[in-house]
């Protein structure tokens, strides 16, 4: 158990609508306006009273730029965490931190992107930091990379195309079930996902995540003031960010692990942290930035071992109320919208609550894990009061 | 003499790899080793996180590995546009024995009937192109 344990509590959620790329009303900053006003009003906080900021990844929507807007008093602690969506859960850790420290009482948490006219998302999203290795030779895209993996982890381990199915079918149910998710009117069967055109193999179309405009915030704040606030505080229980020996800026050099998400430390160390265990686990949000990927998160986590796949990962197991683990309730990186995995947390928290459009019924413990083999990632545990 | 690779230079990533490309330019195949533990060193870095020394022999290896995985790309992504006619294209991952069983990433070249993990390549060298952003490639060939 770590002195983070329960210390800071997720009070508020704010998100905007999510517009198909590059068809944002509103420019990225504005959207984060809208996201952080809203997480505020959800909390029943003085917007103004924030006075900590934290982001992750290639966030440019930095507190400076929104401090006049919000008519902030005093912004006392800003930081963003390193790398890509693996940065995710992490920011929880961070706020956390600095609650427990006295840097900060109300954190924002948030991530805002509207593509520009200029650059794609999968381009700001890859930070200009693809090496020559990669670019030479044809590779681009995390959805190229992650492919790589993904020929793996099926070829080489066994994890079989019905897998991958089963979480994209999970995720579009459980969109058709969100009126904010983007791909809620998607129709998805065998058919339509065995012809789907083919991205980069293995990955067909409906095996990558979205790509969205949009914003979303989660307001944190200490256990105490939480219980003040209008909202059922969800409580931080253990948020570890990191990398171990035989990770990082490898270019497919990653030993032992290579084919799941770089995961299995981090989990360690969560379930040490917060007590807990994947069996005890209710729901979980997992960062899907293609489908492979957070299979392999699942794996590293402890809910079932590479050869188990396929027996585990099927509709019935992955779908809302009762399945053995609800994945992406609502929808997800797949079929809610992606903007860099940050819708994630707020339904994370929403389970919590108990206010989730795929509600599994007396939700105490909600898992949201990070983006999986990034070059750095994390992953965070989420209670009702009764875990603590 | 100028090489093409200096005059298109990527950023990103580590950046100690520099040598590598020049062989590749001058038409060998090099990677690096610690000078000191002999470790392989691959992407090529600074300084050796095993033993600390900061010197780097690069060793001229034959091109030639197991496939560790691929990908087919069937679509022409953005930063990549320079090869939207050759789409689809395999990618492959090599490992390479002689090097420590080390990753080397390189097109595929020739017949694709076979190709599969743990398959046998042997490397050739390309020189600079647009396709390969004016930098040498090393090309992957099933040695069935």
């Amino acid at each position: 158990m770590s002195k983070m344990r329960g210390a800071a509590a997720i009070v508020g959620i704010g998100q905007t609508p999510y517009y198909k790329r590059g068809t944002s009303p509103e420019p990225e900053l504005k959207l984060a306006i809208r996201a952080i006003t809203q997480a505020a009003d959800d909390a029943g906080i003085d917007v103004r009273d924030i006075d900590g900021f934290v982001s992750y990844a290639s966030e440019r929507s930095d507190p400076a730029k929104l401090m006049p807007a919000l008519g902030t008093r005093e912004c006392s602690f800003a930081s963003l965490v390193w790398f890509h969506g693996g940065g995710l859960p992490a920011t929880l850790n961070i706020a956390s931190q600095a609650i427990m420290t006295g840097q900060a009482d109300i954190v924002a948490v948030y991530r805002s992107m509207a593509e520009g006219s200029n650059q794609r998302l999968r381009v700001i999203v890859a930070q200009d930091d693809t090496s020559s290795q990669y670019l030479v030779n044809g590779l681009d895209s995390p959805a190229q990379i992650l492919a790589l993996r993904a020929q793996r982890l099926m070829e080489y381990h066994g994890v079989p195309q019905s897998a991958l199915y089963a979480t994209v079918r999970a995720s579009y149910y459980h969109a058709s079930n969100n009126p904010n998710a983007y791909g809620r009117t998607v129709t998805m069967n065998d058919e339509v996902y065995e012809h789907a055109r083919m991205i980069s193999e293995p990955y067909r179309l409906f095996d990558c995540s979205r790509e969205n405009d949009g914003a979303a915030c989660i307001l944190v704040v200490s256990a105490e003031r939480a219980k003040d606030l209008k909202q059922k505080p969800a409580y931080i229980l253990s948020a570890p960010m990191g990398t171990m020996e035989g990770g990082g800026a490898l270019e497919e050099n990653w030993r032992p692990y290579y084919a799941t998400a770089g995961q299995t430390e981090l989990a360690e160390r969560l379930w040490r942290e917060s007590g807990y265990g994947p069996k005890d686990v209710d729901v979980a949000q997992i960062y899907m930035n293609m489908n492979s990927m957070g299979i392999g998160a699942m794996i590293d986590h402890g809910f079932f071992a590479m050869e188990e796949a396929g027996a585990f990962c099927t509709f019935e197991n992955l779908t809302a109320p009762s399945g053995k683990l609800p994945i992406n309730t609502s929808g997800g990186d797949l079929g809610e919208g992606f903007i860099h995995g940050m819708g994630l947390i707020p339904e994370a928290v929403r389970q919590i609550r108990g206010a989730s459009t795929n509600q599994v019924p007396g939700a105490k413990l909600s898992l949201v894990t990070g983006g999986p083999g990034d070059l750095m990632s994390s992953t965070a545990l989420l209670g009702a009061a009764e875990t603590l | 003499m100028a090489y093409s690779f200096e005059q298109h230079k990527i950023s990103g990533a580590i950046g100690a790899d520099d040598q590598f490309w020049r062989a590749l330019e001058d038409g060998t195949f090099q990677l690096s080793r610690c000078s000191s533990c002999r470790n392989w060193t691959w992407p090529a870095h600074f300084r050796c996180g095993k033993c600390g020394s900061w010197e780097f022999e690069w060793v001229t290896l034959e091109p030639k590995g197991n496939v560790f995985t691929y990908t087919r790309s069937r679509y022409a992504f953005d930063r990549v546009l320079e090869r939207k006619d050759d789409v689809p294209y395999v990618t492959i991952v090599a490992e390479i024995p002689e090097a420590g069983n080390v990753r080397v990433m390189g097109v595929m070249k020739g017949d694709e009937a076979g190709l599969k993990i743990g398959a046998r390549v042997k490397g050739s060298i390309e020189p600079p192109s647009p396709k390969t952003k004016n930098y040498p490639s090393i090309r992957w060939e099933l040695d069935l």
